[in-house]
């Protein structure tokens, strides 16, 4: 193989390689709780609010969380934004608040409590790794048993 | 004599295309049996279309080098499911998903494919059956790795993907978080039908891949090779090399086309998917028009249509006839196998009057080179 052969063959497993680490990072998914909960940190307590309502980026709106009520969004990437429609009271006003977080690569599921981050806490007290128990059917699945037919035909 | 040479011009036809021909007679019977209605049937098929030509074109290469119908296609589907399993526990979503598990994919099936053309060298003029019986040695390997090294040596994090016990990967791995994502972007409705325009582009990048590849040197030396090896041999031309080169692109298409058919279905049926994908794309290529020796990408596009109106057709009119949906299923694989028997027993049968033909002139010629004597 001569010498410029070598060197292209190089760079496009380079380029290959640095396509796939850029898709690692954009392509990172992670499912974002977002609770409505009241917290209690160093002695304090920050009250759930009486509701929050989730806005997606189009505006539209996702879901309504009362207090102590949980919400759930999916996200691709390492960037999560989201607009919160917070009512204090029950008839107060809804005020609009953006919650924009910088997501650790390394969690699946993160649990953000929103009174907690709206007060503007260290990430340490509203930010958690949500980890889920599996469910009983998924604890009850097994491998193929001897004998099944691992060549049966699939849908084509 | 006009009329005569008309006469045999229709029959030549009609003995080339017995096969099209056939499957055109039977989906004309079935569509107005099973009662569908004409943008249902036009929607299933072109999402068929989208799911499986980008399969199905993996094939062409190595028909182009003289290495017949590749049933180790089934080694890169292998692959685009190791890569897509390896994604689904990273937890990259969407088109990254799936463009990195096409470039996962690469090296699996660059290793495998080399692997299937030095076999397949060692067993020239028998590559079909030798590459028909690799899938199956191959699958095996394939349910060692996810079976048993897949969590215990090869790190898996999910339970969600991992067996209960620890190692080993769940019967069905979701793909929910890039099932068709790449059909969504762009599609377009047009009266009522989806069409995944961003699939099409793929599978039209690669047709033109495929066209202009022919016409490159290691393309000619490709149709060289798959003409006569011989005489390629004494053209200078690697033949063993070219050989080797054609499976492991046939292989690695067949990876990506396997990634492509399975976020399009949206979950990966671990220990099965593969397995007939082979016997399926082969089928479909055939019922197009093409032969062990012959393909061309109209016959991937034709076969791909034919092959799956008869498809989703099949179970509907056998149920309409029968009153039992069941003959409907065991007829469309009764079909599948049959049209590959078929096309095997026709194109032996070309062969050996082609053969039989030449022997005959040469025996002519000799004759009338000895009363000349």
């Amino acid at each position: 193989m001569n010498k410029r052969a070598l060197l292209f063959r190089l760079g496009a497993v380079l380029v290959l390689i640095a396509i796939a680490a850029c898709m690692m990072v954009i392509g990172r998914g992670h499912t974002i709780y977002l609770d409505n909960k009241t917290l209690e940190y160093e002695g304090t307590e920050y009250k759930a609010c009486y509701r929050a309502t989730l806005y997606g980026p189009d505006g539209e709106k996702i879901s309504r969380l009362n207090a102590r009520e949980r919400g759930m969004s999916t996200n691709i990437g390492q960037s999560f934004s989201m607009t919160v429609g917070i009512i204090e009271q029950k008839d107060a006003d809804e005020v609009m608040q953006t919650i924009a977080l910088k997501l650790p690569y390394n969690m699946d599921g993160i649990i953000v409590n929103i009174p907690g981050y709206l007060a503007g806490l260290p990430q340490d007290a509203w930010m958690s790794e949500f980890v889920a128990t599996p469910s009983e059917a998924e604890l009850q699945e097994e491998a193929p048993a001897d004998g099944e037919d691992v060549l049966a035909g699939a849908e084509f | 004599m006009k009329n005569d040479n008309f006469g045999k011009k229709v029959v030549g036809l009609i003995r080339d295309n017995t096969v099209p021909l056939m499957f055109i007679l039977i989906c004309a019977v079935c569509i107005p049996i099973s009662g569908f209605s004409l943008p249902y049937l036009i929607n299933e098929i072109v999402t068929r279309m989208g799911r499986n030509i980008f399969l199905i074109l993996a094939l062409l290469i190595p028909i182009m080098s003289g290495m017949g119908l590749n049933f180790g296609m089934t080694l890169g589907a292998m692959a685009g499911e190791i890569a897509l399993i390896f994604v689904s526990d990273w937890q990259i979503w969407g088109i990254p998903g799936v463009v990195l598990a096409m470039i996962l994919s690469i090296p699996i099936s660059v290793l495998l494919g080399a692997f299937c053309g030095k076999i397949l060298n060692m067993a020239k003029g028998r590559e079909m059956i030798t590459s028909y019986i690799l899938s199956f040695f191959m699958n095996g390997i394939y349910q060692l790795l996810v079976l048993y090294i897949m969590g215990s040596l090869i790190p898996i994090k999910h339970f969600s993907i991992k067996l209960p016990r620890g190692y080993g990967i769940r019967n069905t791995v979701s793909l929910l978080n890039m099932r068709q994502c790449l059909d969504n972007l762009l599609a377009v409705r047009v009266g009522g039908v989806k069409i995944p325009v961003l699939t099409f582009i793929i599978i039209g990048v690669l047709c033109l891949f495929i066209v202009w590849f022919r016409r490159t040197k290691l393309g000619q030396d490709m149709r060289a090779v798959g003409q006569d090896m011989g005489v390629a041999r004494d053209a200078g031309i690697n033949v063993e090399r070219t050989r080797i080169i054609s499976i492991v692109m046939s292989t690695v298409l067949a990876g990506f086309g396997m990634i492509i058919y399975l976020q399009n279905m949206g979950n990966i049926a671990t220990y099965s998917s593969h397995s007939q994908i082979g016997m399926f794309c082969i089928a479909a290529l055939l019922v197009g028009g093409a032969s062990v020796d012959r393909a061309s990408i109209g016959n991937v596009f034709l076969g791909v249509v034919l092959f799956h109106t008869m498809f989703i057709v099949a179970p509907k009119a056998g149920a309409v006839i029968t009153g039992d949906s069941m003959i409907g299923e065991y007829f469309r694989v009764f079909v599948s196998y049959a049209v590959i028997t078929l096309a095997l027993i026709m194109y032996e049968t070309k062969k050996r009057k082609h053969k039989s033909l030449v022997g005959q002139q040469l025996q002519q010629a000799q004759k009338e080179a000895d009363a000349h004597e």
